[in-house]
């Protein structure tokens, strides 16, 4: 074997113990575990806890939810981003300008302290109620609506779209230069193209199919979000990390094995995602935003 | 690249071999002068809930300091609340781990019967320490710990009483029964709630008693047709309650925290506390309004004792003994019941403390605006089988939040 | 124009969120529905010092760990993603790289919790830094794996065959070219091990205190004002790590 064969080969060991192996040894001591032959509060081999989680309407509940909030916060985010990027997409392009800089500055708010910022905001007695108060439209703290801790996750979607937005406005905007957007643009234009067809058959589709992956994979990241929902979400429904977390340290210690067995389809839910992204006959070719948005530290 | 890969390896190994220390140390049978001799110039991890921060510098400014003067001990203070605690412990048991990352820890009635279910406490060890001579074991209230005996296994620290928690600028009278607060929330809906979490379960614990028949209706072991019959009653109770509660009584603060929070900035108009003097602590630190007072209603609330364990692991056992012997010195515990301090009740039975010592205990400055200590006494609710709240937790999730 | 005029408004919007945490930090009660605390004071950065001594020592301490994670992943991915992305099976390998990549970091800690105990590196420095790579590396191997593309293959072989060696290939020629990618690796590394929360409490078990641990707590009590300070104290590092850095991050970005 010679030098080079033993450097390719030891980069790959060392890839497989710092990818494969946490995840597959976590997988399996969870799985160990969630059908009771490990841990010191079981007694052997059952599969009453699978039964109880897949029974249980909390758990499906609990996806559909993480998915609904995936699914607006990411598409208002992207829209959000466009907008930007076309909007100030000279200021963006020379790199040294304010915006460029603005952009950047919300990647040093972690999910926590969106999450305390958005509920000082929206709350009832937030700041904006209390601007609505002094305004005279509101004479009492209750007749304020209803914005955190509230059915439809409103401040929920509020925190992930203020800490997507700018990662998507990063990405378009570098996928707009990378692609040569604007030369592609004015080659259309000067075919005769409107301004309205170029935006709609050409900007767009060339940045949202680079995109496409990375977008996938926030939907992903959003639906794993846990300190944002903790603080402002609601116990019913809920979203699905903290439903497992919530099920591993709550009183009852016979609740763990169903946290394992959570954790188990959840890391199935993911690899399955993953696997229809990257195999599937669609996807061409792999790319990955340059960033990533921590929303479960 | 190889190089790289080399020195990996040998941080691994080298981590693997954390140092290993003298375990020989028979303490079971040792005198408290060999334990002072065997603890010393040692190191000790508690683990204790650090969310508060006049209980972060009670132990910081004044428990650390003593301790590592008197006896050179390293006080190292880790934050995790019961339940880290208990997953920490099993996975070390699993792991058949002869050494506990843990020491000490702080702990009460739920995580004191989950750590007994896994068998992860050291005892009996508390009648070595001289100082527990003082402790008032005989009393329900600090002797047993949610209906267990607490057998040595857990050193009694402070004695704490729920109340509930009020703006008197917005409530005048403050409902005193089950009927009267229905009525209150009916007349001033959202006002009124309580935490998911170990707050609210324990004031779900005395409506649950009252229920029952008042204090000691409930106690000994989980009863399942007692439990089934007043539960059920509390449900519907808390079912018409429902609606006039915050946000309709759809959802509820996850922690005590929050709902201070909301308490705080007049959303709510009512919180409550684990521990009495809360109110005193609070508006010291300027976060709740100087209108805030706090009650115990007739029905009562539940006091409780909260407590130092040891792992049945630790490999510093004698050290975490000298550590619990400061901690329930009378010095120690007077500091600790100033409310300009912590506020937190002693466990001592201060009538058998030398006169000194007494009279330092009666002079206390009193609390400004937490209720009297000899008063609400009257209406303490013992703790009950922690099957109980674990069954309460189970129910109210699915009665409650739907 | 417009879009000058507007740029403001934005601006606003992207900083108010620092502005108000600021007030507050420095605020003595905030009662309904005044808009402005109704005292200000100094005493929370004067007493968060008091309370917690340590806290200097833990932000070291904490600057040490996430410097420690993104050197090792930086330099680590930078090698291991070059052989992945020349792999026949590039996008089998990315696969496996991509699952830890989305996983919730808190989740996997849970699973993973018996190991680190088992092999005793739980609640110590190397085993916090372990478990940060498990959610780092295979972040930096997805980075790198943009950058080691056909082109840059071919700069690299077409300075082998004008006659430089592997050395002179690798320092002269590709490191330049990755200058831009390895600052990004290093910063976003940076981030996430410097947010690390969950995963860092489990395997630390409380004895490796964090900065964003010892803020946390301050955010779990009831006061608002001393979340706000925490809140502070956790994101001034990476605002001057990002100005530091964001001119060669943002200006290289065409690489990527």
């Amino acid at each position: 074997m010679n030098a080079n064969h033993f450097n390719i080969l030891s980069n790959k060991i060392v890839f497989l113990m710092l990818t494969i192996l946490p995840v597959g040894g976590g997988f399996v001591y969870a799985f160990l575990y969630s059908i009771g032959t490990i841990g010191i509060l079981n007694n052997g081999f059952t599969l009453s806890h699978w039964v109880n989680v897949l029974t249980d309407t909390s758990f499906w509940f609990s996806l559909g939810y993480s998915f609904y909030i995936a699914i607006v916060s990411v598409s208002i985010s992207i829209l959000l981003a466009l907008t930007i990027v076309l909007f100030w997409k000279k200021s963006l392009v020379s790199n040294n300008s304010i915006v460029s800089y603005l952009l950047y500055i919300p990647l040093c708010f972690p999910a926590i302290v969106v999450a305390l910022f958005s509920f000082q905001v929206w709350s009832k007695s937030g700041l904006i109620s209390r601007i609505v108060s002094h305004l005279g439209i509101l004479t009492e703290i209750t007749s304020f609506p209803d914005l955190t801790n509230d059915t439809y996750g409103f401040s929920i979607l509020y925190s992930c779209i203020l800490m997507i937005t700018p990662f998507f406005a990063i990405l378009f905007s570098n996928l707009y230069k990378q692609e040569q957007i604007d030369h592609l643009k004015n080659i259309a234009m000067s075919l005769g193209a409107t301004k309205t067809q170029a935006l709609f058959k050409i900007v767009l589709p060339v940045i949202l199919k680079k995109a496409k992956i990375t977008i996938s994979l926030f939907i992903v990241f959003v639906m794993s979000s846990y300190e944002i929902p903790l603080l402002l979400g609601r116990q019913n429904p809920q979203m699905i990390s903290v439903l497992a977390i919530q099920k591993l340290q709550r009183f009852n210690l016979n609740d763990i094995p169903q946290a394992y067995a959570i954790a188990c389809l959840y890391m199935i839910f993911i690899g399955l995602i993953l696997y229809f992204l990257f195999f599937s006959k669609s996807s061409t070719q792999l790319s990955v935003s340059p960033l990533k948005r921590n929303f479960d530290d | 690249m190889k190089k790289l890969i080399y020195v990996i390896l040998a941080m691994l190994l080298l981590a693997c071999g954390k140092e290993q220390k003298e375990t020989s140390f028979a303490i079971a049978s040792a005198s408290w002068d060999e334990i002072i001799k065997q603890g010393q110039n040692q190191s000790v991890n508690l683990m204790m809930w650090t969310g508060d921060t006049k209980i972060n510098a009670y132990m910081n400014s004044y428990i650390r300091p003593l301790v590592k003067e008197k006896y050179n001990i390293d006080l190292t203070i880790s934050s995790g609340q019961g339940n880290t605690i208990v997953q920490i412990l099993m996975a070390e048991l699993q792991a058949n781990k002869t050494e506990s990352d843990l020491d000490m820890v702080w702990i009460n009635g739920e995580t004191f019967y989950q750590l007994q279910q896994i068998k992860g406490l050291y005892g009996p060890w508390t009648s070595k320490l001289p100082n527990a001579e003082f402790i008032d074991f005989d009393n329900k209230f600090i002797g047993m710990d949610f209906q267990q005996p607490i057998a040595g296994y857990e050193l009694p620290w402070g004695n704490v009483q729920m109340t509930i928690i009020y703006n008197s600028e917005k409530v005048k009278t403050p409902p005193m029964t089950r009927e009267a607060l229905y009525k209150f929330a009916k007349e001033n809906p959202g006002k009124f709630t309580w935490d998911n979490h170990f707050t609210g379960l324990t004031f779900l614990k005395a409506l649950l008693i009252d229920i029952a028949g008042g204090n000691g209706s409930l106690n000994g072991d989980f009863d399942e047709k007692k439990y089934q019959k007043y539960s059920s009653e509390l449900w519907s109770y808390l079912t018409t309650l429902k609606p006039y509660l915050w946000k309709n009584g759809e959802t509820f603060p996850e922690a005590v925290a929050p709902m201070h929070q909301l308490f705080a900035s007049g959303e709510l108009w009512f919180t409550m506390s684990n521990n009495d003097a809360e109110v005193d602590n609070k508006i010291a630190e300027g976060i709740f309004p100087e209108t805030t007072r706090a009650y115990v209603p007739k029905y009562g609330t539940i006091q409780n004792s909260h407590y130092m364990g040891i792992s049945k692991m630790s490999i510093n056992k004698a050290a975490a003994m000298v550590v619990a012997n400061e901690m329930i010195s009378a010095e120690a515990q007077l500091k600790k019941q100033d409310p300009s301090v912590w506020g937190d009740g002693t466990v001592l039975d201060t009538k058998k403390l030398p006169s000194l010592l007494k009279a330092k205990f009666n002079n206390q400055p009193n609390r400004k605006y937490a209720p009297k200590r000899s008063e609400i006494t009257q209406r303490a609710l013992q703790e009950i089988n922690p099957e109980y709240m674990i069954r309460l937790a189970e129910d109210f999730r699915k009665y409650m939040i739907k | 124009m417009i879009r000058k005029a507007l740029i403001p408004v934005f601006m606003l919007m992207v900083t108010f969120p620092i502005a108000l945490l600021l007030l507050l930090s420095f605020g003595k009660s905030w009662v309904y529905p005044n808009i402005f605390p109704d005292q200000f004071t100094l005493q929370h950065w004067n007493d968060i010092y008091q309370i917690n001594s340590e806290l200097l020592m833990v932000t070291l301490k904490s600057i040490g760990i996430s410097l420690g994670v993104s050197s090792v992943v930086t330099l680590l991915s930078f090698f291991s993603s070059k052989h992945i992305s020349y792999s026949v099976y590039k996008s089998r390998w990315l696969f496996l790289a991509y699952i830890p990549y989305v996983f919730s970091p808190v989740i996997l800690a849970a699973t993973l919790q018996f190991y680190f105990t088992f092999v005793d590196v739980s609640g110590t420095f190397f085993g916090v830094i372990l478990a940060q790579l498990f959610i780092t590396y295979p972040f930096g191997v997805l980075i790198f794996s943009n950058f080691w593309n056909p082109r840059i293959k071919a700069i690299a072989e077409l300075s082998n065959t004008l006659g430089g060696n592997s050395w002179i290939t690798f320092y002269k020629v590709v490191l330049p070219l990755s200058k831009g990618v390895l600052l990004l690796c290093f910063f976003q590394v940076f981030l996430i091990s410097w947010f690390e929360y969950g995963l860092t409490a489990l395997i630390g078990v409380g004895k490796i205190k964090t900065l964003t641990l010892s803020v946390f707590q301050y955010i779990q009590e009831a006061n608002i004002f001393l979340a706000a300070l925490a809140s502070c104290l956790l994101i001034i590092p990476p605002m001057i790590l990002l100005y530091l850095n964001k001119r060669f991050i943002f200006t290289n970005q065409q690489t990527i």
